[in-house]
């Protein structure tokens, strides 16, 4: 019955082209980089506002400060209480969010076209003009100063703070939890809250994007208004240049008496996002463990059965960010679980990649590329990222393009460049009593148990 | 308000698959779904969690289709794929370039008609180690991980098929067999008993015509077995009944569950407002109380499962701040749920329109058009009941929430599960 042979796959039908929508580039006058991008597929749009308040600006004294700020503002203004504004929004359907990395702090929001204009003015009044009072500042510090108490107790996030803490010389911002510590978030006052606002929620540089069932002309009316008045620019950021906290390989666990897993992460200095190899990093991790099937995955998962899933990253930031595997794996496994992550580093950077893979991973990354593009909050984090790393324009429109040209070439000098098995921390949250003998015996270099900062 | 409209057009074959299509050309991607009418809920005693694992093998190759094959060949595509297993479904799924329809499609065909030839010992033992490994991560090394298993146990009794956790116990994991594979394959993984949407840029004869070649000479299996043990429930727990965990947990945290009439309900609408009006959003009844204005908790979430038998489950957990009574901040959640009797109409309202937008903003993704459209066909045979989805919400009236707190949220249908940090007791 059957016409066709079953045990082929089917041949790709014609390709759609398709461009990255485009956008709409109006300053405003106030230095706000406005962006406006018009998709018309359902009413919706979605819409940030970014500007450099972020935390890689702060000293340690002040760690956590921006994303407090950030969370305080939903606390109200001048004019509205914190319930009263969330009513505001809500009571339109409108959802606002504010979220405070490195860089700076993006406040976001989505809501039905047709709610926008009143909307957009509740997230001005909410930046412009926050209220900060002190029983809304006292509960955003302790809903913090407790989240830092969760995080503490939670392996995985134990083991990423731990890591960051070992492959960033001590001082450097990215060595601490982005969201500060119980030190530096504890003495947060309305006062302390009220000037870092005033001084770093400022327009210049900064840039408003909106995507969705819009008028371009009306966003820029509307963003006149609204933000029109909004002048200046934050202060110079405390510079700082990256350096790793050792170069020496080495293994550190953060004890978890009775644990059934180890949460497992592997890594140190990576580089940052304005790298010429960006393109060739992002493939050679994508074979390496950012797919399903990548390298790490095929071996700790399908070979081993060690782990429900491992992956991969290079956490590219306006500084290098880190490059970090991270994997958590049954307790009994754990050593050779680091056994087989060093290993795959190693074999990476010494025998490179196969041909076929480099290919595998470049169609993969450039055709995900283009499923990521659906939605208006997709379009819009996207072009959020051209302002805070300050890309060019075209930048999308050869997205692509650069990430087919990649040659396997390109992928062994990326990864001999910025992948250094020989130096890599190993950091193992889990039940040192059962890891520590077998961990040692992988000669990997110094073990060491670390208690909790 | 607005109106969706989400085009829907239902198809089967002869074999029984039925088949939605929903086409929207705007960007060339498609999205293939399929979901299968087996879930945790059919699993006998003994065998809990092998619908999960079941869920794994389908990603182990079939007659056609090397190991990891799947993975690679969507990948390769630039395309994006996954699985999930519940109470009671458990949906495949593709988001790919829309010139690779067809890869997709294939590939669901192969392993819905020809993965049990694909089978041996060494991928069960692999994927066991994966599934093990799954739940130590997710439920036994996580603080608070195990509260779906242990809250199902209070509000299901012990005969329920939803007594037991989708992950299952280990022991049972560890008891599954090929033969176990095998038989439950050619019981539940039958066209029959499935549903496949495609949504997005496709053309549509074309369609038809590839899950005809590829679905259509796979044989119909015979009815699906009634689910084992007792469907059957109350529709009230009838008591306040208890779970008391001293664990090592962070924070104290209280959850609160209360059986609610299944998804199939008309009142299920009322149940999903009430959640909303309690808990979604920062203008919530429990945000602005709790959180805001009493400070007893750090945070609060609220949820109605969309289950389909006998009854749901509807829970409330707050979660306290160090040092915090578990006693107190369990008054505190019950005094404001029990005040729900006395909800105001600007919170019904504020609820459904904060849905509307995720409803709306959701379906900007194929993929979850497509998912939405599957569960609508396979649990009401009605497909378009997705363009009717905010009308049942706005439906729901003041009365209706406090009619649904007066009877559903007090303390003779509760289960109070706490978790207590260790060493604070």
């Amino acid at each position: 019955m059957s016409t066709f042979d079953r045990s082929q796959p089917p041949v790709s039908g014609p390709i759609r082209s398709f461009d990255f929508p485009e956008v709409e580039r109006r300053s405003l006058s106030n230095g706000l980089d406005l962006r406006v991008c018009k998709l018309s597929r359902l009413p919706v749009v979605s819409l940030n506002l970014f500007f450099g308040a972020g935390e890689g600006g702060l000293e340690e004294s002040r760690a956590g400060l921006a994303v407090l700020t950030g969370d305080a503002l939903e606390g109200g203004t001048v004019e509205r209480s914190g319930s009263e504004l969330a009513e505001a929004l809500e009571r339109i359907g409108a959802r606002l969010g504010v979220s405070t990395g490195w860089e700076g702090t993006s406040v976001s929001m989505s809501c039905l076209a047709d709610r926008l204009e009143e909307a957009f003015g509740l997230l001005a009044e909410a930046v412009l003009e926050p209220g900060f009072p002190d029983d809304e500042v006292d509960r955003a510090r302790e809903q913090q100063l407790a989240a830092i108490r969760q995080r503490a107790m939670d392996p995985g996030a134990l083991a990423s703070m731990e890591a960051s803490r070992r492959y960033f010389a001590p001082g450097i911002p990215y060595a601490r939890p982005q969201s500060g510590t119980v030190e530096s978030i504890a003495p947060a006052t309305r006062e302390r809250l009220g000037e870092f606002a005033a001084a770093a929620y400022r327009p210049h540089e900064g840039g408003l994007i909106v995507a969705g069932d819009l008028d371009p002309d009306e966003i820029e009316a509307m963003a006149n208004h609204r933000l029109g008045a909004w002048v200046g620019a934050p202060p110079e950021a405390n510079e700082f240049s990256v350096e790793p906290a050792m170069r020496e390989r080495r293994v550190w666990i953060v004890h978890r008496e009775g644990a059934v897993q180890s949460e497992i992460r592997v890594g140190h200095v990576g580089t940052d996002r304005a790298t010429l190899d960006y393109f060739p990093l992002s493939v050679a991790n994508m074979l390496l463990g950012g797919t399903f099937t990548s390298r790490l995955n095929l071996n700790l998962r399908e070979e081993n059965g060690f782990t429900y899933g491992v992956r991969s990253a290079f956490g590219f930031r306006s500084r290098p960010g880190p490059f970090s595997v991270s994997t958590s794996v049954g307790t009994d496994v754990t050593a050779p679980a680091v056994r087989e992550i060093v290993r795959e580093l190693e074999q990476l950077v010494e025998g490179g990649p196969m041909d076929e893979e480099v290919a595998a991973s470049r169609d993969y990354a450039a055709g995900v590329f283009g499923l990521q593009l659906e939605t208006a909050g997709q379009i819009a984090s996207r072009i959020s990222q051209l302002v805070v790393y300050g890309l060019a324009d075209d930048y999308y429109h050869t997205y692509r393009d650069r990430l087919r040209a990649v040659t396997t070439a390109d992928v062994v000098a990326a990864t001999r460049a910025h992948i250094r098995p020989a130096e890599v921390q190993v950091v193992v949250v889990g039940d040192a009593e059962q890891i520590m003998a077998p961990l040692e015996a992988l000669q990997l270099g110094p073990v060491e148990v670390v208690g909790v900062e | 308000m607005s109106q969706l409209t989400i085009p829907v057009e239902r198809h089967s074959l002869d074999n029984g698959l039925k088949i939605v299509l929903s086409q929207d050309r705007t960007v060339p991607v498609v999205a293939v779904n399929i979901w299968y009418g087996v879930g945790s809920r059919n699993e006998p005693t003994g065998r809990t969690g092998f619908a999960h694992l079941f869920e794994h093998m389908m990603f182990q190759g079939s007659a056609h289709v090397p190991k990891n094959k799947h993975f690679e060949l969507i990948e390769r595509a630039g395309g994006t794929l996954n699985a999930s297993t519940w109470y009671d479904r458990t949906n495949y799924f593709e988001t790919v370039p829309s010139h690779d329809l067809a890869l997709a499609l294939w590939l669901e065909s192969d392993r819905m008609g020809w993965m049990v030839e694909a089978m041996d010992q060494e991928k069960l033992d692999n994927q066991r180690d994966v599934v093990k490994n799954e739940k130590r991560q997710r439920y036994d090394n996580q603080p608070y991980g195990d509260w779906d298993e242990r809250l199902q146990a209070l509000v299901f009794p012990q005969a329920h098929p939803y007594h037991h956790s989708v992950i299952g116990s280990m022991e049972d994991i560890d008891a599954a067999t090929l033969d176990d594979v095998s038989s439950f394959f050619r019981t539940f993984y039958v066209p029959n008993n499935a549903v496949i949407t495609i949504a997005g840029d496709f053309e549509r004869e074309g369609a038809l015509e590839l899950i005809q070649r590829y679905f259509g000479e796979i044989e119909r299996g015979d009815a699906i077995p009634p689910l084992p043990g007792d469907p059957s429930i109350d529709p009230l727990i009838g008591e306040t009944v208890r779970g008391h965990v001293l664990a090592e947990v962070p924070l104290p945290r209280v959850i609160m569950a209360f059986r609610i009439p299944p998804y199939s309900s008309d009142d299920f609408a009322v149940a999903e407002v009430a959640r909303g009006l309690l808990g979604m959003g920062r203008a919530s009844r429990l945000y602005r109380r709790l959180v805001r204005e009493r400070r007893v908790a750090k945070g609060v979430v609220t949820y109605a499962f969309p289950l389909l038998t006998g009854a749901s489950l509807m829970l409330a957990w707050a979660t306290g701040y160090p040092g915090a009574s578990p006693e107190e901040l369990e008054a505190a959640l019950a005094e404001e749920l029990e005040g729900l009797v006395e909800a105001e109409d600007h919170e019904v309202r504020r609820a459904i329109a904060l849905t509307e937008t995720d409803l709306v903003r959701g379906l900007e993704r194929v993929s979850e058009r497509a998912d939405l459209l599957s569960m609508f066909e396979l649990y009401f045979d009605d497909p378009d009941r997705l363009n009717r989805e905010l009308d049942r919400l706005r439906a729901v009236t003041v009365e209706d929430v406090r009619a649904f707190a007066r009877k559903r949220l007090g303390p003779e249908n509760r289960a109070v599960l706490i978790y207590e940090p260790k060493g604070s007791a």
